[in-house]
């Protein structure tokens, strides 16, 4: 996150109206597409009037598709969204290609995605299927009727044999032996 | 003769010093910001202004928007009776004004408006949204599937299903900006314009997928809660000729702070039925009711989730859930087959 | 209990309902309603998880350094799989019997902790030895705090350290402790601990004769 995103308004990522669970809805409803007739900028898009948009309208039935002239201004796609946020893209000097890529875009989100800052990249209304963790999820039950503080409990888990004890485990198993022989001897 | 070279060549760097001008060009005009600044203050002087209607716009075709409404959700609606569904009184009455105004004596307008299709819709949709939660939810009391009947067809809901269709700019209606109460009826409009236009089962995938999916990320026990949890709790397991429910505490801490945190789960016949957690023992006993019942009904967080692609037969015999006082695990068996 | 009572409890989420049906969509907050209302059984969920546990740390002959690790860990709640930096998550410890702490080396003798009062003059040394002296519950305090970064939620992790050192720790503390620290090395029994009759029968490699001199 750098500095210009600060005041960016912030969200997760959500589906618009639980889309998809019934039936995938576009959520661009409507897209102006604003030109120039003769100035340079608006090459690209006059090129992709031409060739494209005849294509892209009768793929997009859903999307109203509105062509605006105005002179000596930058191009622009405007885009409304079913959620009524309005996105405005301004497209001076783009290509054909990259105009149908744009709308490719405007097509394809949810709302004004760069208008943004998600504060997390998935969204889950259940977290877990175990349930969520608490304090005695692998607590031992027995630790119910333990009356604190319990000198047991605190025990290094994996406390190692001293050499003084295991000495005094040979000395132990020695005199056990000497035991058995004198026993068998006599 | 050195002293002169270097004077000349002293000379030769001021002239080249002098010489250098800079000249960039700032951004943004000059006149800019002081234009905005005016416009800023002519518009603050104006005082709120009323949100244009998206149709008086110059890029607006009402036909085209008709057209793309029903392709983007892939419905197969009669385009005139669409047309009317969109149609509100208000707005036949509106324009009946208009041409009183023009002189029109008895002013003759071919425009149906959708007020029969308002009263057909809501009954139709009622209908759909009960049947269909009955057969998702078989296992949920009377009582919840008729809260969440109540949740479901309230204004609220309706209205942001409604607008998130996109009603909002082609509803043709007096108020403006449209009232919540508008795109309610809006909705229900189109549920019957669906139902004339295709048959009552094709209306039902409509309203699940549009209205009813809208459960799909909602946890039913924040819509209803059984009253007594307690109780309940206690009366099914008689009836289910169980031992009665026996509380344990399980888990506790930080018990003489504010923060305390006691665990409490509920058996019966030595069975686990469901956990709590409260800040007294009290809240805790009430809470692992609740799970216990919550478990039963097939509501909690890990049952399955609500089937979204069922098919609602409006025309079959109307079968109700159990209700809370007759709920239990047999009698549930009679009533789902199994 | 606070503003945890059981009277604002369930209700709440009702009263909420309530003033809510009438006019949506013209209050910000209303449109929060639509996706988060709470359920009962939610809210208990989120009590469980977020709970205080209060841990209980025996400081007998445990070296105050490693401890503190140990220690902060469980202050900060770091040993959840709930943990995040902005989540409040951090637990109660109660350590015990601090006087009983064990520096490594000749720490006692060389640790040296300082403090200035901010007067002229007013810089003053004092030895680990004279402040277990002093107060011995703050060798490990300091080692606690000096082991956590020096950040503002440093101050409110501390207050929820508790450290005594006896094992005499007041009751009603004592009630809310339910879970236990185990030792971080084992602790050596000392010889005029063990009975007589113990060292007697301990076995020998040689008896020393019994004009020896034992010095």
């Amino acid at each position: 996150m750098s500095n210009s995103h600060l005041f960016m308004k912030t969200g997760f990522p959500r589906a618009a109206l639980n889309n998809g669970i019934g039936r995938y809805v576009c959520q661009l409803q409507r897209v102006t597409i604003k030109f120039c007739k003769n100035n340079g900028s608006s090459r690209g898009v006059r090129d992709f009037l031409e060739h494209d948009l005849v294509n892209f309208a009768k793929e997009n039935p859903g999307i109203v598709v509105y062509v605006k002239p105005r002179r000596h201004r930058t191009p622009a796609l405007s885009a409304e969204y079913l959620n009524g946020e309005k996105q405005l893209l301004f497209c001076r000097n783009y290509t054909r290609e990259e105009v149908n890529k744009w709308l490719g875009l405007l097509r394809s989100q949810v709302r004004d995605t760069s208008a943004i800052r998600l504060r997390k990249m998935w969204h889950t209304d259940n977290p877990s299927i175990q349930g969520p963790w608490t304090p005695w999820t692998f607590r031992d039950p027995a630790q119910n009727l333990v009356e604190f503080p319990d000198p047991k409990l605190f025990k290094m888990e994996t406390e190692q044999q001293t050499a003084t004890e295991k000495l005094l485990e040979i000395f132990k198993a020695q005199q056990e032996a000497e035991r058995k022989r004198a026993n068998e001897t006599g | 003769m050195s002293s002169l070279r270097t004077c000349a060549r002293a000379a030769i760097r001021i002239q080249k010093l002098t010489s250098v001008i800079y000249t960039g060009e700032r951004g943004i005009k000059r006149w800019v910001a002081p234009t905005l600044r005016v416009i800023n203050k002519r518009k603050a002087k104006l005082g709120p202004q009323p949100e244009p209607r998206r149709s008086n716009f110059l890029d607006w075709n009402y036909n085209a928007e008709i057209f793309a409404f029903n392709k983007r959700l892939s419905e197969n609606f009669d385009v005139e009776l669409l047309q009317q569904a969109f149609t509100h009184r208000s707005y036949v009455a509106q324009e009946e004004q208009k041409q009183r105004e023009v002189g029109i004596e008895n002013p003759e307008l071919s425009i149906k408006d959708n007020t029969d299709l308002i009263v057909e819709g809501k009954c139709l949709t009622s209908e759909i949204v009960e049947r269909y939660l009955r057969q998702a939810l078989p296992r949920l009391p009377e009582e919840g599937i008729l809260k969440l009947k109540d949740y479901l067809l309230s204004e609220e809901i309706v209205a942001k299903v409604s607008v998130q269709i996109g009603t909002k700019d082609i509803i043709l209606s007096e108020d403006h900006p449209v009232r919540q109460e508008t795109l309610v009826n809006t909705f229900f409009a189109l549920v019957a314009a669906l139902a004339r236009s295709n048959d009552v089962v094709h209306t039902s995938f409509f309203v699940r997928d549009f209205l009813i999916a809208t459960l799909s990320d909602k946890e039913i026990l924040s819509i209803w809660t059984p009253s007594h949890p307690f109780q309940t709790l206690d009366a099914i397991l008689n009836r289910e000729k169980r031992g009665s429910a026996d509380f344990r505490l399980t888990a506790q801490t930080g018990v003489n702070t504010i923060l305390a945190a006691y665990q409490v789960a509920v058996y019966s016949d030595q069975q686990f039925l469901g956990i709590g957690t409260g800040e007294t023992v009290q809240v805790a006993k009430n809470i692992a009711a609740l799970d216990a019942l919550q478990r039963m009904f097939g509501i909690a967080d890990f049952s399955r989730p609500i089937p979204f692609n069922l098919t609602v037969d409006v025309s079959s015999q109307r079968t109700e859930n159990l209700p809370l006082t007759k709920w239990c695990t047999e009698n549930l068996k009679h009533t789902v087959g199994g | 209990m606070g503003n945890v009572s059981s009277k604002n409890f369930v209700p709440r989420s009702r009263k909420f309902v309530r003033r809510n049906q009438k006019s949506f969509f013209q209050h910000k907050h209303d449109r929060k309603y639509l996706t988060s209302i709470m359920s009962a059984v939610k809210r208990a969920q989120q009590w469980a998880t977020f709970a205080r546990t209060w841990h209980l740390f025996d400081a007998t002959w445990q070296n105050p350094f490693d401890s503190a690790q140990v220690i902060i860990k469980h202050l900060m709640g770091l040993h959840k799989p709930i943990y995040h930096p902005m989540n409040d998550c951090g637990d109660h410890v109660v350590v015990m019997n601090s006087r009983d702490i064990a520096l490594p080396g000749d720490e006692w003798r060389k640790r040296v902790y300082f403090h200035h009062t901010t007067y002229p003059g007013g810089a003053s040394w004092t030895l680990a030895w004279e402040l277990h002296n002093k107060n011995p519950t703050l060798v490990i305090k300091k080692a606690v705090y000096n082991g956590m970064d020096g950040n503002l939620q440093r101050r409110h992790t501390m207050q929820r350290l508790h450290v005594f050192p006896d094992d005499k720790i007041p009751e009603e503390i004592l009630k809310n402790i339910s879970n236990q620290i185990r030792y971080l090395r084992p602790v050596p029994t000392r010889l005029d601990h063990i009975s007589p009759e113990e060292v007697e029968n301990y076995p020998k490699i040689v008896d020393y004769p019994k004009q020896y001199i034992l010095r």
